[in-house]
């Protein structure tokens, strides 16, 4: 508790030193969030107040730095056991004393989310430092998007900062060649990533190649010398592509991704989605998701699928899902809506009413609520759990 | 000898006579085609930018108010516009290009471009009154209506020129037909009515244009309000900042150009 109160005094400390520095630009959010669920008939929940201090400075005229610091604590219940979410049959798999492992925690923590510097060239961008890196066009899944996983819940939420070299060349107006290089301890376990992104008509396209190095897991083995589940590293390339556009008036996009492994079976994502705006403000979009990573029978889950799914270490636990959403402004600053998640391939459904409103210039209030219908053991159970998130947000 | 400076005077007034009435008859020769060409023209000047203000008011009396910066080119082909404040959407952006076929979003939190299709033209600007499609269809009253003059009328104790412009059926804009008054002298449309994309009898929004000053020999409206007759809101834009024919690189118009 010292040393994150003495952290964050060193922090303010520093950002108030570089703030007085000209032409560096501070500004960032700071967020509340409470978020609940229902576990085996007991409502827990978990309070988490975050901020967010952004820093922004155009150092010439083709040189920018930005960076932020994010500063986050949890109160409320900070261990939420894993097991609690599954079925029977799947935990009585997992022998008494290994029972305990599997408590996810809520820490507090604080940390360098972002920092780099940006160099422009006549045609080429040079971006050093730990950045976002945004792949694919899919809204919830994106097979191309090997550094982030999307909260299904949640998944326009900002996902954190990559270490990585990343060159963006510019052919033509349209056209763009981008080669992403992402360190890790040699250069064969480096992420690596080449792009050609481009544009025909109303049609944007990218043609991708990445080879990284997957860190699955195998969570029934523990391994005591790392203190953590035992590792199964293996190479994954990939080879994918990606379109957004229109066509019927409709906005569509898809994006494919063929993943080939070093040791294990080789499998495909696929995404494609479709878009539209009524008239009357009705907003729609539906994406159907296809990763044969997942399995078709939920009778085949097996408690490793179940851990990668809630690790992020797999986007989905069923093969095929299909995300619907739908969203009206009711008023110039409110907005309602519903999202809804049907795995098809285990026939189990979510329901997600949300609610954005906008509280004044610079706060808003994000509401959702998740109920899950589906069989014991299904991907949306309601042993998963019920309950929601409400979010208040002040931007500075 | 007559005197010079009565022959000067003669001259003088011979002359201002000749402006007077000059302008009055050749208008009254003016078909809806020629005029709305000369509103498009002023409308879309070869590149320009801009720093607004825009204040959204809602029939509650509540306000949010909007700074931004916007590029144009082309004509109004291409057009940039890119958020400074609040704090919330800060360096949000948007391209639209083609008169606003293609638009590309921008994300500074999550560095993600998403490109829209045309449907979402149809959308509110930040929640304003005016949507995509308001402010970056460029050359559309010429491209997707059929000008019609109409009598000319005094508006905002102006003398106006009166078009009624009908979409063509080709046309996917979201307007069945505009009323347009433009002002004789400058051919500022200084009142735009917007009628419903189904139903022409029915008067959904209205454009009014104020406070016209000249900036580098063009005239333009310092305040533009768009009141919405269906939600009782308004929205209002007041200009901080304009330039016209400004040089501006075809780099800026790209997905390079809309993340810096």
């Amino acid at each position: 508790m010292k040393w994150s109160i003495l952290s964050l005094l060193i922090y303010f400390l520093s950002i108030t030193t570089i703030k007085a520095q000209e032409n560096v630009e501070l500004f960032g959010y700071f967020e509340s969030q409470i978020m609940g669920a229902k576990i085996k008939k007991e409502f827990y929940q978990v309070n988490a107040n975050k901020l967010r201090v952004d820093l922004k400075s155009d150092l010439a005229d083709n040189i920018t730095f930005g960076a932020n610091f994010d500063y986050i604590n949890y109160n409320g219940k900070k261990q939420w056991n894993i097991l609690e979410y599954l079925s029977n049959d799947i935990t009585s798999t997992v022998p008494p004393e290994m029972q305990n492992l599997y408590m996810f925690p809520f820490s507090d923590k604080q940390f360098l989310d972002n920092a780099y510097i940006r160099i422009n060239f006549n045609d080429l961008d040079l971006t050093v430092g730990k950045q976002q890196i945004s792949l694919g066009t899919g809204y919830v899944w994106n097979p191309l998007d090997v550094f982030n996983i999307k909260d299904v819940l949640d998944p326009t939420y900002e996902q954190p900062g990559h270490n990585a070299v990343r060159l963006d060349f510019a052919l033509g107006n349209r056209y763009t060649l981008n080669f992403l290089y992402s360190p890790e301890e040699t250069w064969n376990h480096s992420g690596k990533l080449v792009q050609l992104k481009g544009g025909i008509s109303h049609f944007d396209f990218t043609m991708t190649a990445i080879e990284i190095l997957w860190r699955f897991h195998d969570y029934t083995h523990f391994d005591a010398v790392n203190m953590n589940f035992l590792e199964l590293p293996e190479k994954r390339r990939i080879l994918g592509a990606s379109t957004a556009g229109e066509l019927l008036g409709l906005g569509i996009w898809a994006e494919y991704g063929y993943n080939r492994m070093q040791y294990t079976k080789d499998f495909f994502e696929l995404v494609v989605g479709a878009d539209y705006t009524f008239d009357f403000q009705t907003f729609i979009m539906t994406e159907y998701y296809r990763n044969t990573l997942g399995k078709t029978d939920y009778r085949c889950y097996e408690f490793n699928d179940w851990m990668r799914q809630f690790t992020a270490e797999q986007k989905a636990i069923s093969r095929d899902q299909v995300y619907m959403f739908l969203q009206h402004p009711v008023t110039d600053f409110l907005s309602l809506g519903s999202s809804g998640i049907l795995s098809v391939s285990d026939k189990s459904f979510v329901i997600i009413p949300t609610l954005n409103y906008s509280f004044s210039d610079n706060m808003d209030i994000m509401a959702y609520l998740n109920y899950n219908f589906g069989k014991e053991g299904t991907a949306f159970s309601k042993a998963t759990g019920n309950g929601g998130l409400l979010r208040a947000r002040v931007y500075f | 000898m007559k005197n010079p400076n009565r022959i000067i005077r003669t001259i003088l007034i011979a002359w201002a006579i000749q402006l007077l009435v000059i302008p009055v008859a050749y208008g009254q020769e003016l078909t809806g085609v020629e005029i709305i060409k000369k509103v498009n023209e002023l409308f879309n000047p070869a590149t320009s930018y801009g720093k607004s203000k825009m204040t959204i008011v809602t029939t509650s009396g509540q306000k949010r108010t909007f700074v931004f910066e916007s590029w144009s080119k082309d004509r109004g082909e291409k057009n940039l516009v890119r958020y400074l404040q609040p704090s919330r959407v800060k360096d949000q952006a948007t391209l639209m290009l083609n008169h606003a076929d293609d638009i590309w979003m921008y994300f500074p939190r999550t560095q993600r471009v998403r490109k829209l299709a045309t449907h979402a033209k149809k959308q509110k600007m930040q929640g304003s009154d005016f949507s995509y499609e308001d402010m970056g269809s460029g050359d559309a009253f010429i491209t997707d209506f059929t000008p019609v003059r109409l009598d000319d009328e005094n508006m905002e104790e102006q003398e106006c020129y009166k078009l009624e412009l009908t979409r063509k059926q080709d046309s996917d804009l979201s307007y069945s037909r505009l009323i347009m008054w433009i002002v004789k002298e400058n051919f500022v449309p200084i009142v735009i009515d917007y009628y419903d994309e189904k139903d022409p009898t029915r008067h959904i929004k209205r454009l009014v244009q104020s406070n016209i000053r000249i900036i580098d020999s063009i005239p333009a409206a310092m305040n533009t309000v768009m009141y919405n007759k269906g939600d009782n809101t308004q929205t209002e834009i007041e200009m901080l900042e304009i330039q016209f024919n400004v040089p501006l690189s075809d780099d800026m118009f790209t997905e390079r150009g809309l993340k810096k």
